[in-house]
């Protein structure tokens, strides 16, 4: 026995030991800020200001000061924080309408052209689709189809699809004179003769034209003069024909008054630097940024939660998304203010990145230090879910060092680095890279609980977070020391990417931003969604879909374009290197 | 972050864990990390004899779109190039006991930066070509001594000559070289096969470390290459390319040329084969599984078993070499994205490996 006592009483020692030499750098920041009681960080909402009141006192501890000419930590700016209706009126009545979230606030009248989907397709795309083609709206109220022609072959969809986006149609009635847009969901499309939700838009102005959906009821009354109904209408303009033309609705003028009340709040980053530990004059850009956001999306009713019927209304504890990022700054704030340095380290924590990277742009549109004098941007956004050991380093292209600078930090910190050039990437990076400023954004990509309440601390990955950090903190001094500074390279932004307003359907997929492989790898299936409906699972590698050969993530959006809800298409992907095939019904996008 | 940019967020629901390579991989290979990340392309790592540094071959500097070699050192992190930064260059080596590094060159060749402009302004130009390993008749073997920082030729023989590796006590080089290809006078057939694919006459030598007694070990058209010692510089093992230069398997003879043994035969492209210093089994990359899929596999030395595979990943996975201590190992592989190789390294179960090639089936015959 007394053997016995001694074995476990070393172990507890060595497990003790273990426990303090590892006592990870940022979980205590993680597991406050992803608390419920910081109510998911929501910007401007108290939430957020008691996040950002913890950052600025654990900046201070690291011994931060704030930018050279601030009393404190916090630069406010304000954004637009949503939009409602503010009372939108047809002909008096408040009935059966409702502003689009881009609207300008006017009141117009005038008679109603309908210019069938209001699509235009420039002309550089030879395609020849142009639903004013024969049309004189000006001055007129523009009343259009939501979406694109239903039944258009596969072909024409894929290029429809591209110019159905409501701003775009706005857009295109606009430069044609047109003095309102009206726009009404088809019965022969998907959410028939219902209103446009309006979405969350963080647009401080309008679009420059009064714009507003309509019922399906509403619309008959525009109707009911005209010689066919509109289901008949919108069937012969579903063939995808661009010679079916609109016409001036006979007899019917409208008084519009359209109305959004946009909710204007103020944010606050927490913004701290380091001063450099010897003169920098002579120092070329003598300012490094080093940054991450830290708001959610609270209880996540703005539009971009993903939170199951189950979850909705829950608090996004947002443990990952960012908590881990902006742990990872007080943690390299911490390391790298015991070190010297040769130029100011400017510790950056970002509001309102949730809704469009609001508090980033406010920094570099009123930089409170010359933008031109930063040296170079590193962003963490996502950087506590690590698996398999990979770490995605995005944006590498805005300079030649960084692979340089990389290749050497790697070597000590021994990630599989996956690794991105582009820095157009939906995050705070994009907005350095748009002022100029080589950046390197670092993550570990989506996983299961993105954008959902249950991305909460207990899921974090501590130790590699930890590692994370110190990687960073070297390349922070490597930059830190770096002459001359880092030369910034222009990355094009790439042009052939699809866009979200096509798509309707849901296929349940979950791709693997990780790893790179031809064609599109699933790193989840949707439970009981389509894909997993039909067979597929994590690991298989869609090669085609709907006779779409995909080599890429941009090849699969493009391709889901294509698709039409409860419409089986075949779908071709590898297993364990065999080809295989399955039949996969697309759902309704919500 | 806010949002993917693309329809994720819509599709992203419910994810189980996420396989970045499949999991069959990590009862191998564990922590497995990118060492090259700078530059276009990069590969061909090999190990010093303390396993404290790595030689490989990268493009990485404007100017030159051909290889160079580097030595990564581990403890500092830094990157030194070892070759003159102009020509063409490959394979490298260390030799155990000294300062000196060997790889094959062609930087005595005054076109030398001639042919990079071209190659750069080909590139500039869009056209592609499919990759094609150039087999200049210029390559030589030189060896570079790192205090003297002075490079001494040790062929000189018209025809490729490179692939060279050390025997364990430094003393000897094995080496391929194409060289048959011009010390004689070639048949019409010959010469149509020389324009062809200079390969075909690529044979296995062995000289000593200063380059003298070069001696012929092999007689056998189709490409000859690739040869390293076996831990205990009993044996060479190299790849034996057939004729049509599409299937090749892995070979060992003994330095002198007798007993040579085929270990392999998947009837696709084996080769690059390298002896596990514990000297019981070899890894090597096939395309077994489709032919631009190469997964690095393990045999044991003798042949008698069944490879088993090593590798799970798209696309590239070659050119295994393992760790002096067994250890580790590092290899070349695409498996970050694109079509360029980089350098990767992770941590090998010598224990595992050993118990499942134990388990593996007899070879079918």
């Amino acid at each position: 026995m007394k053997k016995l006592l001694l074995v476990s009483l070393l172990v507890t020692a060595a497990a003790l030991q273990a426990q303090t030499t590892v006592a990870p750098k940022t979980k205590a920041h993680v597991e406050f800020l992803a608390s419920d009681r910081l109510e998911g960080r929501e910007a401007g909402t108290p939430s957020e200001r008691i996040a950002g009141d913890y950052i600025a006192a654990q900046l201070a501890r690291a011994g931060a000061k704030p930018l050279p000419g601030h009393a404190d930590m916090f630069v406010p700016f304000e954004f637009t924080a949503g939009s409602r209706d503010g009372g939108t009126r047809m002909n008096g009545s408040r009935e059966g309408i409702q502003a689009l979230s881009f609207s300008d606030d006017a009141e117009v009248s005038g008679a109603v052209v309908f210019a069938g989907y209001g699509l235009v397709v420039p002309e550089s795309q030879n395609f020849g689709y142009d639903s004013y083609a024969t049309l004189d709206v000006k001055d007129k109220i523009v009343l259009v189809l939501r979406y694109f022609p239903e039944d258009a072959d596969q072909q024409a969809r894929a290029v429809l699809a591209r110019y159905a986006d409501l701003r775009y149609k706005a857009q295109a009635a606009r430069q044609r004179g047109a003095k309102a847009l009206l726009v009404v969901t088809g019965p022969r499309s998907p959410n028939a003769g219902t209103l446009v939700p309006m979405t969350f838009d963080t647009a401080i102005a309008g679009s420059g034209i009064p714009a507003a959906s309509i019922t399906g009821e509403v619309a008959n009354t525009l109707f009911a003069s005209s010689p066919k109904p509109l289901r008949d209408i919108q069937q012969e303009l579903d063939s995808g024909n661009p010679h079916v033309a609109g016409f001036e609705l006979p007899g019917v003028t409208v008084n519009l008054a359209t109305s959004v009340v946009r909710v204007k709040q103020t944010g606050r980053n927490v913004i701290a630097y380091l001063p450099a530990t010897t003169p920098v004059a002579g120092v070329e850009k003598p300012w490094v940024v080093i940054g991450a956001h830290y708001d959610h999306l609270g209880r996540g009713d703005k539009g971009n939660s993903l939170a199951s019927k189950e979850e909705v209304g829950g608090i996004h504890h947002g443990a990952d998304d960012n908590a881990s990022g902006t742990s990872a700054v007080l943690a390299m704030a911490q390391s790298l203010s015991t070190q010297p340095r040769r130029r100011n380290v400017v510790l950056a924590l970002w509001s309102a990145e949730e809704i469009g990277l609001v508090g980033s742009n406010a920094f570099v549109t009123a930089p409170p230090v010359p933008i031109d004098q930063l040296a170079a941007y590193f962003n963490f956004d996502m950087v506590g879910r690590m698996q398999d050991n990979k770490l995605i380093v995005q944006a590498t292209g805005t300079s030649p060092v960084w692979t340089r600078l990389l290749e050497r930090a790697n070597v000590a910190a021994g990630f599989d680095l996956v690794i991105q050039p582009d820095p157009y990437q939906p995050t705070d990076v994009a907005s350095f890279n748009l002022a100029s400023v080589p950046s390197l954004a670092f993550t570990t990509g989506a996983h299961v609980d993105y954008h959902k309440p249950s991305d909460t601390a207990d899921k974090i990955n501590y130790e590699d977070l930890d590692r994370i950090v110190d990687m960073a903190v070297s390349l922070a001094r490597a930059t830190e020391d770096t002459d001359p500074p880092p030369q910034f390279t222009k990355v094009d932004q790439p042009t052939s990417r699809g866009s979200l307003a096509g798509v309707r359907v849901t296929t349940g997929t979950i791709p693997d931003y990780a790893t790179e492989v031809k064609g599109l790898l699933l790193s989840g299936v949707t439970g009981g969604g389509p894909a997993e409906q039909a067979g597929l699972m994590k690991g298989d590698v869609i090669v085609e879909i709907a006779g779409q050969s995909i080599a890429n993530i941009y090849d699969y959006t493009y391709a889901l374009e294509l698709l039409k809800v409860d419409q089986p298409v075949k779908v071709i992907y590898m297993r364990a290197g065999q080809q295989r095939e399955t039949q996969l019904t697309p759902g309704a996008r919500r | 972050m806010p949002r993917w940019p693309l329809v994720f967020p819509l599709l992203l629901t419910v994810v189980t864990a996420q396989p970045a390579v499949q999991p069959q991989e990590r009862d191998l290979l564990s922590r497995v990390r990118r060492l090259t990340v700078e530059g276009r392309r990069a590969g061909e790592g090999y190990w010093s004899p303390d396993g404290q540094r790595i030689v490989f071959q990268s493009e990485r500097e404007p100017g030159n779109p051909f290889y160079q070699i580097y030595a990564l050192d581990f403890s500092s992190g830094e990157t030194t190039r070892i070759s003159p930064g102009y020509g063409k260059t490959t394979c490298s080596f260390f030799r155990p006991g000294t300062d000196q590094i060997l790889f094959a060159s062609t930087h005595h060749d005054p076109r030398s930066r001639t042919f990079q402009q071209e190659e750069l302004d080909f590139r500039a130009s869009g056209k592609e070509r499919r990759y094609s390993w150039d087999y200049d008749p210029e390559f030589e073997i030189y060896a570079y001594s790192e205090k003297g920082k002075s490079y001494t030729r040790l062929t000189n023989a018209r025809g490729y000559d490179a692939e060279g590796s050390y025997s364990p006590d430094g003393q000897w080089i094995a080496f391929s070289s194409m060289r048959d290809a011009y010390n004689r006078a070639l048949s019409p057939a010959e010469q149509k096969q020389l324009d062809v694919d200079p390969s075909f006459f690529a044979e296995i030598y062995i000289m000593r470390a200063d380059g003298t007694g070069q001696r012929r070990l092999t007689n056998v058209n189709g490409y000859d290459g690739g040869p390293f010692f076996s831990p205990d510089g009993t044996r060479i093992v190299w790849r034996r390319f057939d004729e049509s230069g599409l299937i090749a398997n892995v070979w060992t003879m003994k330095l002198d040329g007798t007993d040579q043994r085929q270990v392999t035969d998947f009837g696709s492209m084996s080769w690059a084969p390298y002896i596990h210093p514990s000297g019981q089994y070899l890894l090597f990359a096939s395309n077994k599984l489709g032919f631009e899929n190469f997964e690095v596999f393990m045999v044991d030395v003798a042949g008698l078993k069944e490879p088993v595979r090593v590798t799970y990943a798209d696309g590239f996975d070659g050119l295994p070499v393992p760790s002096p201590d067994g250890r580790r190992l590092a290899w070349t592989s695409t498996r970050g994205g694109g079509s360029a190789g980089q350098l990767y390294l992770a941590d090998w179960n010598h224990e595992a490996a050993l118990k499942i090639l134990k388990a593996a089936p007899e070879r079918k015959k």
